[in-house]
């Protein structure tokens, strides 16, 4: 019923390869558009900068990430690190005065360098033992930022952001980072959707399935999963140029650490590999759900008169938080997306049950 | 997962219910100063914050239970941040919309990352023992309040305290510095640098990896070095191992010394016996003779309304966490002393944190004195060894090479004042 797919026929192949096929799809992405642009000037200034905003900055960082795991098949447990590479770049380039518009592509240009070059040493090896090379860039990085206090800033460890502006507009206040954010991530997630469709993306699905039979037909493995890890180092390290501008305004080297690698790769996994939209949903249950939790827990144990202990109190979202994780990926393997996927294909024949196969 | 008819309708019926919760509360009250105090209980701090939490709202009900101060109640919001900075900036954020004039996130990377977002918001952040040491020069961060000795003091009170007891010189001899090898462990090592330069003793560091679990590796050659002073440097689980590896390698406990991040709770599980003689920087008298523990035990906690279990209270985190309420509410105090009538905002609060005057909560505290230049208190505490059962004072309220401290406090503020402006 909302999603009908009754009466629409494409009778080009363009209209049957658009990115969103069926009308009511691209009246919803229109919609959901418009509303987060509209969003800063309806809801509580509260939920931009604390909600929306890390939601936008950190899908997009996962975006990237997604396009490696889930695009080209290959684990990356350093991806912390390679926005680190990006945010320390880029805030080093702001602060020897370079526009924000470069430094964010500087950042970028010099995280997919460096993310690229341990890619190819660790393009050698497959599967969990690319997982420890990848962990072992995390920690390359990590020691390097905290032991060169050239790149950390000193003693205190904490790099402040200089004033800067993106397009001739002040980054600063609440409403400009977020449109900053929200321009970025709407270009990503634009290239995310199209690269599939791309020799590029066809590439990386063809590695990513059996790596040897893509070199049979033609496709060479170890070029395309270094494009892979360019790519996706990257957009990580654009991203990281957002976020210590739009986000943080101080970097420090704990925002960059294994913790930050580990929740990206967790966002990706529940989300759903290899779907744009589960990065989406994914973001939000690894960022949201503890927050969410925990005052749900408070506001239930202030409800019902309850005295928690203060330890129980903060433990008990953990223990629901892991559970949850657990159950959605019981319930659904193949991620968050899928769940979306399963009540999207329930709606399409709606009422007409025995229409699905 | 296939969806049928009753998977869908529950999935429905539950989302709606589960939207119905709210998430915010309100409050609505008059003459009441909220602090918030989002705090690490489950990641890396854990037992020290919740101890540390407790001494906290023990003293708020205190106050609270008399009526509160200068005609305001206190009222805390305590939530978990698990220093997650997302999770820390979100719960910063929230408190800044109920309109807390005061946050105390106890968390080294956390308050590093909220300094730009206090400044401009003007709400007083405490970085009690945690945060940038450079905070102590209020011109620089006007909002930013340790109101405690931050580390370079503590290590200057430490190297004062061993000359001390070398006879007044440390010509010679050797100190090794033994710390967890983060932007946290490395932070004093500029003044020992100046100090082993000024008093002609050897200095030598020893860094282990991050989070400390194994240091076994570094403590063989910390007494290869022979060390005539040892102190070691970390948070949490790194320190309990570093004693367990100072005691396997045959240290002199008596010559060991840590920062304030030492506690009974450490003790317990170092054991008790063998580390009798260590030593550390006690920021406030410890167990539960001052009157102000006394109070709570006969107002609060016998009265059932204690934060947390009994066997707690007098510990040391405990006391510091007790220690730093009682500055926070003598600041409230003396802002309704300047403005009886309020506002209650982030500056009205600054200004009365910005003139305690020789505050020393009833005797449990050294005589602290917060001035709009000086956000530590003029750094004084006293060195204390403990003796199988508890920690002993070893000397007086004292401050020490604050000349030194002072010099590379400047240092970071002045760069701050012109970059990050």
């Amino acid at each position: 019923m909302f999603f009908r797919r009754a009466g629409i026929s494409h009778t080009r192949y363009q209209d049957e390869r658009q990115i969103w096929p069926l009308p009511i799809d691209r009246y919803t992405v229109l919609v959901v558009l418009l509303l987060l642009i509209a969003a800063p000037f309806l809801i509580d200034r509260l939920y931009i900068v604390s909600y929306l905003l890390p939601l936008i900055i950190w899908s997009t960082a996962a975006l990237g990430l997604n396009l490696l795991m889930g695009g080209a098949g290959q684990i990356h447990l350093g991806y912390g690190a390679v926005i680190g590479i990006g945010a320390y770049s880029s805030v080093h380039m702001l602060r020897a005065g370079i526009p924000f518009e470069l430094a964010m592509i500087g950042g970028g240009l010099a995280a997919a360098v460096i993310g690229s070059i341990f890619g190819a040493a660790a393009m050698r090896v497959k599967g969990l033992y690319l997982a420890m090379a990848t962990l072992a860039m995390q920690y390359i990085v990590d020691f390097v930022i905290i032991q060169f206090p050239a790149i950390s800033g000193g003693t205190q460890a904490s790099l402040p952001v200089p004033p800067t502006t993106f397009l001739g507009f002040a980054v600063e206040g609440d409403k400009v980072p977020y449109y900053v954010a929200l321009f970025v991530c709407a270009v990503v997630t634009l290239f995310m959707l199209n690269v599939r469709r791309t020799a590029f993306g066809r590439a990386l699905a063809a590695v990513r399935e059996k790596d040897y039979a893509a070199q049979i037909i033609g496709v060479d493995p170890f070029r395309f999963k270094l494009l892979a890890f360019w790519v996706s180092s990257f957009i990580g390290g654009l991203m990281g140029a957002v976020l210590s501008v739009c986000f943080y305004r101080t970097i420090a080297p704990d925002q960059f650490h294994l913790d930050l690698s580990i929740q990206l790769v967790a966002m990706v996994i529940v989300g759903g590999l290899g779907s744009v939209l589960g990065v989406f949903f994914g973001v939000a249950l690894i960022l949201f759900a503890p927050i969410l939790l925990n005052q749900t827990i408070a506001l239930l144990a202030d409800q019902f008169g309850t005295t928690l202990p203060m330890d129980l109190r903060a433990h008990l979202p953990l223990m629901l938080y892991g559970g949850l994780i657990m159950g959605f990926l019981l319930i659904e393997p193949l991620g968050l997306a899928k769940i979306w996927g399963n009540i999207r294909n329930y709606l399409l024949v709606w009422p007409f049950r025995h229409s699905r196969q | 997962m296939a969806l049928t008819r009753r998977t869908m309708l529950t999935g429905t019926a539950v989302a709606l219910l589960g939207s119905q919760l709210p998430v915010r509360v309100a409050f609505g009250q008059d003459r009441v100063v909220r602090f918030a105090f989002p705090q690490d209980f489950t990641r890396i701090y854990t037992f020290v914050t919740s101890e540390y939490s407790q001494g906290q709202r023990d003293y708020i009900s205190l106050i609270n239970g008399r009526g509160g101060v200068g005609g305001y109640m206190i009222e805390a919001e305590i939530t978990d941040h698990a220093n997650d900075q997302p999770r820390a900036i979100e719960a910063y954020e929230r408190a800044k919309a109920q309109g807390a004039v005061l946050i105390d996130p106890l968390s080294t990377p956390v308050a590093r990352a909220l300094v730009p977002r206090v400044l401009q918001d003007q709400i007083n952040m405490i970085t009690a023992f945690s945060g940038r040491s450079d905070a102590a020069d209020g011109t620089a961060f006007p909002y930013v309040l340790p109101l405690t000795p931050n580390y370079w003091t503590q290590a200057g009170l430490l190297v004062d305290y061993f000359k001390q007891q070398d006879g007044g010189s440390l010509q010679g001899k050797t100190v090794c510095f033994v710390h967890i090898d983060t932007p946290f462990g490395k932070e004093p090592l500029p003044i020992f640098e100046k100090l082993a330069a000024k008093e002609g003793f050897t200095f030598r560091a020893f860094p282990y990896t991050p989070p400390g679990n194994d240091q076994s590796a570094i403590w063989p050659q910390v007494r290869r070095a022979r060390p005539d002073w040892t102190v070691f440097w970390g948070a949490a689980v790194g320190q309990t191992v570093a004693l367990t590896e100072a005691i396997r390698n045959g240290l002199d406990m008596s010559r060991v010394s840590s920062s304030v991040w030492l506690s009974e709770s450490d003790m317990e599980v170092v054991g008790k016996d063998q580390t009798v003689g260590v030593m550390k920087v006690e920021p406030c008298v410890s167990g539960r003779e001052p009157k102000i523990i006394q109070d709570i035990l006969t107002e609060v906690v016998a009265a059932g309304k204690g934060a947390g279990s009994e066997d707690k209270v007098g510990t040391s985190y405990y006391n510091y966490g007790v220690m730093l309420a009682a500055l926070m509410i003598e600041g409230v105090r003396r802002a309704a002393e300047i403005a009886p009538d309020g506002p209650v905002t982030g500056p009205w609060l600054n200004a009365g944190l910005r003139s305690i005057t020789a505050y020393d909560a009833e005797g449990m505290i050294p005589p602290t004195t917060i001035t709009p230049e000086d956000h530590q208190g003029g750094g004084f505490g006293r060195i204390a060894r403990w003796d199988g059962a508890k920690f002993v004072p070893q000397t007086d309220w004292f401050s020490a090479n604050q000349d030194v401290v002072w010099e590379e406090i400047r240092k970071y503020s002045e760069e701050f004042k012109k970059t990050g402006q």
